[in-house]
């Protein structure tokens, strides 16, 4: 599913170019459900962001779905994330005055091609996260929790291979993440690909696999679920 | 639904979620509109009232007298006034732009004209077929005089309403013989009724010959008392009257220096005034409103700029869900559009009905045309395209990777 290379990124500020990442390998299965953990600046987001196609690396390889994306152009990316990748952040991005349904159906406006179910397709996006009661309240109606839940049906709506989340619990109390997460679990169980990134060990315990970013470099991988072998201090030991 | 749909529709979703802030966007671009719209309404309202009067009036004759600036009547050539011919009107129709239509007139007073034991003593003119519309008469029963009843210097004889009832009591006029001067005459028609004019002249009290009759039968004498003009464009009156003036100056052989021989009248010259000043009037609204139109433009741009910085996230958002930078740009140049049609809506109505109250109120005069919703329709497209030029690019660069870390605001 995911086929990582080498992957290196710098940022340029001014005259002085940090290197972000400095060499990543790493594969991902159908199916898999991994969390990517890293202190911040370790190039987490960055990872996240080119496993996203929002970035492009500079070296390295990077195939999704069997396909080379090292060199898409604009469109070809934009098609590919609106297609084979759902999205779920932190802060959730809503837009505040647009219905749950609404904020559903916004990846159905950039799909190519006529699409006249997106309604239906949204209702029973909003129903397999628990919200059909709440189709049309606007964000500021809605808690955390539901308000990240609108955000994994938005996710969902294309049906795409591969979910991506930004520290989808790190804005929700405990129960409300627990929610999120059990949702991730159900669809990883229906064959969904699910990668999240966080720096919470409670979450991450809660996925297949851990890796571990430090300084540019994926320093560990152990396989996640134990929570018990959790050390205290943050630092997981090398599986 | 297509892309460009869907996309479209989101737009008009969002504007509507925002009203106050779309209100705030169009209401410059309406006003504009408006003060454009009901000028322009006012202004073919009183261009047509203009019309009306130039059809009732004559306005748009110019009539040139023999005898420069003496008002004297026949016997022209007694008082050495013999000077308009036949052929300055000929020449006036031929060399000069902005002539419609030119007709020779002879007038004489004291004409009797009788039939039977009644007898009317008037004013006979004579004319040619294109003085009828010169003059904006009409007649109310029977016809004018024809090219043909101009080549055979027919004794045909239309009679003015008074005269036509002096002598025919019991109506029934056309085709019956009276007897003009010395000849026998046939009543081809007799003129609708006209009532005194402005200047004392009673139009009722007339009759008409060919003025080929008139010339070679009745006055028996080639001189013209007038020749009348109607010109294409009122507005141009003034420019069309010199051309005549220097025409008949060189035709007359009279030397720079010497007096006329002849008057050029422009008639209704207060009428003339009264375009002249709607017409500054309609040009300083025109401008105002361009003022209005222009700086909601830039109204409108400045606030999809502030748009474009707040949106950012909502913009990274978008990107994420597999927007593609032409979309982003299409959404803020649909945005910025839709925002300049509605204010161009609500302009051209208000405008109108402005525009249409004032008429009613009798302060003004109004005519709708499809005109101020074709200029309202182009106006708002360009101004509205432009507007959002700039913001569209500038939200089409954003990246979203910096965007979606923003915080919400």
């Amino acid at each position: 599913m995911i086929d990582v290379e080498n992957l290196t990124k710098s940022y340029r500020k001014g005259a002085t170019a940090t290197q972000v990442l400095k060499g990543v390998t790493l594969r991902i299965a159908q199916g898999e459900f991994v969390s990517i953990m890293g202190r911040s600046g370790s190039g987490k987001s960055t990872l996240l962001n080119i496993l996203g196609l929002l970035d492009q690396p500079d070296g390295g390889r990077y195939r999704l779905d069997g396909i080379d994306f090292s060199t898409a152009d604009d469109d070809a990316l934009s098609a590919a994330r609106n297609r084979k990748i759902g999205f779920v952040f932190q802060q959730f991005h809503l837009l505040e005055r647009a219905s749950a349904l609404r904020n559903v159906t916004l990846p159905l406006l950039y799909a190519d091609g006529e699409s006249d179910d997106g309604m239906a397709r949204a209702e029973m996006a909003l129903d397999a996260v628990g919200l059909s009661h709440r189709t049309h309240h606007v964000p500021s109606e809605l808690s955390g929790g539901e308000q990240q839940r609108v955000a994994i049906a938005r996710a969902l709506i294309n049906r795409p291979v591969l979910i991506l989340a930004d520290e989808p619990t790190g804005n929700l109390d405990a129960q409300a993440g627990t929610e999120i997460l059990d949702i991730f679990r159900r669809l990883v169980t229906e064959g969904r690909t699910l990668v999240l990134v966080t720096h919470d060990m409670h979450v991450a315990a809660c996925t297949d696999r851990t890796l571990v970013l430090d300084d540019g470099r994926i320093t560990a991988e152990r396989p996640g679920a134990i929570p018990s072998r959790i050390p205290r201090e943050g630092r997981i030991d090398r599986a | 639904m297509t892309r460009s749909q869907r996309i479209a529709a989101d737009v008009c979703a969002s504007l509507r979620a925002q009203t106050q802030r779309t209100f705030l966007m169009l209401l410059g671009l309406a006003v504009g509109v408006a003060v454009l719209s009901a000028t322009i309404v006012i202004g073919q309202g009183t261009e047509e009232r203009i019309m009306g009067l130039v059809a009732k009036h004559g306005l748009d004759m110019l009539m040139v007298r023999a005898g420069g600036e003496a008002q004297v009547f026949a016997p022209q050539a007694d008082r050495g006034l013999a000077v308009l011919v036949e052929a300055d009107a000929r020449a006036i129709e031929a060399d000069i732009p902005g002539v419609e239509l030119v007709s020779a007139v002879q007038n004489q007073r004291d004409v009797t004209v009788v039939h039977e034991d009644r007898s009317v003593t008037t004013r006979a003119f004579g004319v040619e077929p294109t003085w009828l519309d010169i003059r904006h008469r009409d007649m109310a029963e029977g016809e004018f005089l024809s090219e043909g009843d101009m080549a055979a210097m027919a004794r045909v004889v239309m009679l003015g309403a008074k005269v036509a009832r002096g002598l025919f009591p019991e109506g029934g006029a056309v085709g019956r013989t009276v007897r003009v001067g010395n000849d026998p005459y046939t009543v081809k028609g007799v003129f609708i009724e006209m009532g005194v004019n402005a200047g004392g002249d009673d139009w009722d009290d007339r009759l008409v010959v060919p003025v080929t009759t008139s010339s070679r039968r009745l006055f028996n004498r080639p001189y013209l008392e007038q020749i009348v003009i109607q010109v294409s464009d009122v507005r141009r009156m003034p420019e069309t009257a010199e051309r005549v003036r220097n025409l008949l100056r060189v035709r007359h052989a009279i030397a720079p220096g010497r007096q006329d021989d002849f008057f050029v009248r422009e008639s209704e010259d207060v009428e003339n005034a009264a375009v002249d000043t709607s017409s500054t009037v309609s040009a300083l609204s025109i401008a105002v409103a361009i003022v209005a139109l222009l700086a909601s433009g830039l109204v409108i741009m400045n606030l999809m700029l502030a748009a474009v910085s707040q949106r950012a996230r909502e913009i990274g958002l978008r990107r994420a869900m597999g927007a593609r930078s032409s979309d982003i740009a299409r959404q803020f140049l649909l945005e910025s559009w839709a925002v300049a049609l509605a204010g161009g809506v609500v302009g051209v109505t208000v405008g109108i009905a402005v525009a249409t109250a004032l008429a009613a109120a009798g302060v003004a005069s109004s005519r709708i045309t499809w005109m101020p919703f074709a200029i309202a329709l182009v106006s708002c497209t360009v101004i509205g395209l432009a507007a959002g030029l700039l913001p569209a690019r500038k939200a089409a660069r954003l990246d979203p990777v910096v965007t979606l870390r923003q915080r919400a605001a």
